[in-house]
């Protein structure tokens, strides 16, 4: 199946299932006949350090990373990560995060030495990036995913809420299938329950500056 | 992706890690024997032939080493099996002793090795250039772009080893080694494993004085007939227009250069070369011989323009080339779309469709103040209670300390900034060997266990028979952590889960002749802190072990057991903000209340190891649900 080319840039921090995101999604591609490719990062940083996942969708792609200022959409599953890897974005492109920050320990260790230091917030995030693109959008996918049961399906509720954009062309089928084959059995329910509310959250943060799905 | 996709009949369309693509190459070319020693970016090689190997009936080792590891494809091999090992490229160091010997001997079953580079050196010592090995050692190269070709390749690549005899290098680098895509799998066709009759006469693969000599001069006639297949090898494609612009490009490069040409809107004639030992020369200098201009790209050295230029002096010696002799390319850090599309549109004078350098520059503006996310240890893990022990005991003592590869090297990163030396596997004893000759202060070397059993051993052997004056402190955490958590030889168990005998690290140490051995446990840091400055304050050698199972490892076995883990939470009624949890401690879990300006422990992050309990004198941290000390 021949599609519009699409580029996204998955963002967070390690630990957060970033790879089992993009295993996902890729196999969704793949499920429904769309070539998808992705350029990873495995090795040193397993926890605790920034990881991006460049994921490309498009019949003539070969390059696994997305040039500067190439990505239609960040997806950002922690929210400083969302503006550290600003440059990928495109003018005018699509900003999903995370409202969630895991305050690095070099930031903490500062508070330390400096008891006037104030933490880098989602909001100031979220300020930055709008002189970029005025579709940011944030959910709070911790909360979410706790609501389910299950914190650790924070990543499948950034992708229920990525999954609504109108420009992402992947069948729902595919991606529902994906995740059955992916996850581990037992977390199957939870994931769907995850992708059903990270959709729903869209509706009300994302779809309001970007086109959604019906 | 997963086993099942691996383990999946074809022919099917998949999308999988270039890793396991290998690995799926490998299976359908009816590989026999695996062994390898994890390092990244080929790790998941050696993980997803651990997945499959008893499916398959895989004859496999998690070696202890990279040199053990090709030794022990070589022997499987000269038997007659199929063997495969992966390494990166600075492990090939490690294994080149034996690699150039194996060139030498030759092999009779295909036998392939993986050798994969780090360009930006993403998690490795150098970013070295793997390729001059090929040629040093007159064995037979293949680069792949991406998952599907690196599947061919590997599939290919025992019918050639076998054909000629010649263990075959299957060269790639991160970006290749960690890109999905899909891959157009064939049909699997296993033989079942059975043994094979020894059947060369005595001294065939014995290389040394006469007999050296005389495989020297059959492998250089055997590099003519590989560079002869190569000439018409499915793996080196012409593509393109008829232009009189051209393009060389191999592995990662290429996929940078395709894209450049598309986001530039040129159609140059490309020629994307697969076989990189021996070069078909004849196909290179038959596609220049029209061109005015030609671009090459390929990340690190040279290797290729260098050759090529040859080429040109006598094939078109009016070609100007384009790539890093020129000054357009770099020999450092990993190439990506948006530097080959600038260096084209320099070489060919274009206009950039996208102002790069504006986009940079925005965003090191947006950026300033973000802080940084160094990676560090993780939650619960024993490194970082070792590493406060260590610089507890030693406080107001001058040290120098020599560290080694794993998790621990991060230790030199902000804010933690502890650590003197790194150069390679097992060098810290080495190098405090020597650097207890040359200053006064204390020495310290420090090393992980799987780090200790691959090259440690003859630095503490050394370090005995001299007497030296230093203290080695291993960490033992049962796994080979960094590379996602491994069985080593202090493992029960090696690839498929299978059992295999542990090594008991302290007879190893006692056995070597270390007498003063002192064994702590990290998470206890009040007594792992007095017994480490003890054994600190006596002359060496000495060691101590600092054993603890690695965070990510313990806490997946709680989960498999279903054991709760319970994180802890602070008190801020007794918090009196001496910040000794986060002082030289600086887990990630922890962080500051930008009003309370007191600890707060964030739930979902914290594994419940309780140092930083240890370290509060109010008191204030406390398991999150029972409400006892942590």
């Amino acid at each position: 199946m021949t599609v519009k080319e699409f580029n996204i840039l998955m963002c967070g921090v390690g630990g957060q299932g970033l790879v089992m995101l993009s295993k996902v999604i890729g196999d969704a591609c793949a499920r429904a006949g769309i070539r998808a490719i992705t350029g990873e990062q495995h090795g040193l940083s397993q926890r605790s350090g920034s990881i991006n996942i460049h994921l490309r969708i498009g019949e003539q792609i070969r390059s696994p990373l997305i040039p500067v200022g190439g990505a239609d959409v960040i997806l950002a599953l922690e929210a400083l990560e969302a503006l550290r890897c600003v440059e990928y974005l495109r003018d005018d492109g699509i900003v999903i995060m995370n409202s969630r920050v895991q305050h690095p320990v070099w930031e903490t260790e500062s508070h330390v030495k400096d008891e006037k230091a104030k933490s880098f917030s989602a909001e100031d995030v979220k300020t930055r990036l709008l002189r970029v693109t005025d579709k940011v959008a944030a959910l709070n996918a911790l909360d979410i995913a706790k609501s389910v049961g299950n914190p650790l399906t924070e990543n499948i509720v950034m992708l229920g809420a990525l999954s609504t954009l109108e420009d992402l062309w992947v069948p729902e089928g595919a991606v529902v299938e994906a995740i059955r084959i992916n996850v581990p059995k037992k977390a199957i329910d939870v994931n769907l329950r995850a992708l059903k509310l990270g959709k729903g959250a869209a509706h009300s943060d994302l779809c309001n500056v970007v086109k959604c799905k019906e | 992706m997963g086993v099942s996709d691996l383990t999946k009949d074809g022919p099917a369309k998949v999308f999988m890690l270039c890793n396991e693509a290998i690995v799926r190459g490998a299976v359908e070319a009816d590989v026999k024997v695996v062994s390898a020693y994890p390092g990244s970016p080929t790790s998941e090689i050696l993980d997803s032939f651990s997945s499959v190997a008893n499916h398959f009936d895989i004859s496999m080792e998690i070696s202890s080493n990279e040199k053990v590891a090709l030794e022990t494809c070589a022997g499987a091999s000269m038997a007659g099996l199929r063997s495969m090992t992966s390494m990166k490229s600075v492990g090939l160091n490690v294994a080149s002793d034996s690699f150039f010997s194996l060139s030498y001997t030759g092999v009779k079953g295909g036998m392939v090795i993986v050798v994969a580079d780090d360009p930006q050196a993403h998690s490795s010592q150098t970013e070295q250039d793997g390729r001059p090995y090929a040629p040093s050692a007159y064995i037979p190269m293949l680069e792949p772009s991406d998952a599907d070709e690196a599947y061919r390749m590997s599939r290919a690549a025992f019918g050639i080893s076998e054909k000629h005899g010649a263990p075959v290098m299957l060269h790639t680098s991160t970006r290749v080694n960690h890109q999905s895509g899909m891959v157009k799998m064939g049909k699997v066709a296993r033989t079942p494993f059975r043994r094979v009759r020894w059947d060369h006469p005595p001294g065939r693969f014995v290389t040394v004085a006469d007999s050296a000599r005389s495989f020297k001069a059959s492998l250089l006639e055997r590099t003519k007939r590989i560079e002869e297949d190569f000439a018409k090898s499915e793996f080196n494609v012409v593509s393109g227009e008829d232009s009189d612009i051209g393009m060389i490009a191999s592995g990662a490069g290429y996929n940078y250069a395709f894209d450049a040409t598309r986001i530039l809107g040129i159609h140059p004639a490309v020629l994307k070369l697969g076989t990189t030992y021996p070069l078909p020369k004849g196909l290179i200098a038959e596609f220049i011989s029209n061109l005015s201009t030609l671009m090459v790209v390929e990340e690190l050295s040279p290797y290729l323009e260098t050759q090529i230029t040859a080429i040109a002096k006598d094939a078109n010696p009016q070609l100007r080339i384009f790539g890093k002799a020129s000054g357009h390319l770099s020999e450092a850090l990993e190439y990506n779309p948006n530097i080959i599309t600038e260096a084209f549109a320099k070489v060919l004078g274009l206009k950039l469709p996208v102002d790069y350098a504006r986009i940079l520059r925005r965003a090191k503006e947006l950026k300033r103040g973000l802080p940084e996310r160094w990676p560090t240890f993780c939650p619960g893990c024993p490194h970082r209670a070792t590493l406060h022990a260590l610089r507890q005991a030693m406080k107001g003592r001058k040290h120098v300390l020599a560290t080694d590869i794993g998790c621990y090297s991060m230790s030199f990163l902000p804010p933690v900034e502890y650590g003197d030396t790194l150069l390679s596997m097992g060098a810290c004893m080495g190098v405090a060997a020597g650097i207890q000759y040359a200053i006064e202060e204390k020495v310290i070397a420090m090393i992980g266990d799987s780090t200790f059993y691959h090259a440690g051993l003859p630095g503490l052997v050394n370090a005995v028979h001299h007497e030296d004056d230093l203290t080695l402190v291993i960490l033992d955490n049962e796994v080979t952590a960094m590379t996602g958590q491994q069985p080593n030889p202090g493992s029960d168990i090696t690839a498929g889960m299978k059992p295999a005998k542990r090594l008991v690290l302290e007879n190893v140490v006692r056995g070597f002749g270390i007498e003063d051995l002192t064994i702590v446990d990290p998470y206890d840091i009040e007594v792992a802190t007095s017994k480490m400055s003890e054994a600190l304050s006596r002359k060496g050698p000495n060691v101590i072990i600092s054993r603890r199972a690695c965070a990510l490892h313990s806490d997946r076995q709680k989960r498999r057991r279903g054991e709760e883990i319970v994180p802890n939470t602070v008190d801020e009624t007794a918090c009196q903000r001496p910040y000794a949890c986060v002082r030289e401690f600086n887990c990630p879990a922890i962080s500051i209340d930008d009003d309370s300006r007191k600890a707060q422990i964030a739930q979902e992050l914290c594994d419940g190891c309780g140092v930083c309990a240890r370290l509060c004198p109010f008191d204030s941290i406390k398991k999150t649900r029972e409400g006892e000390r942590g």
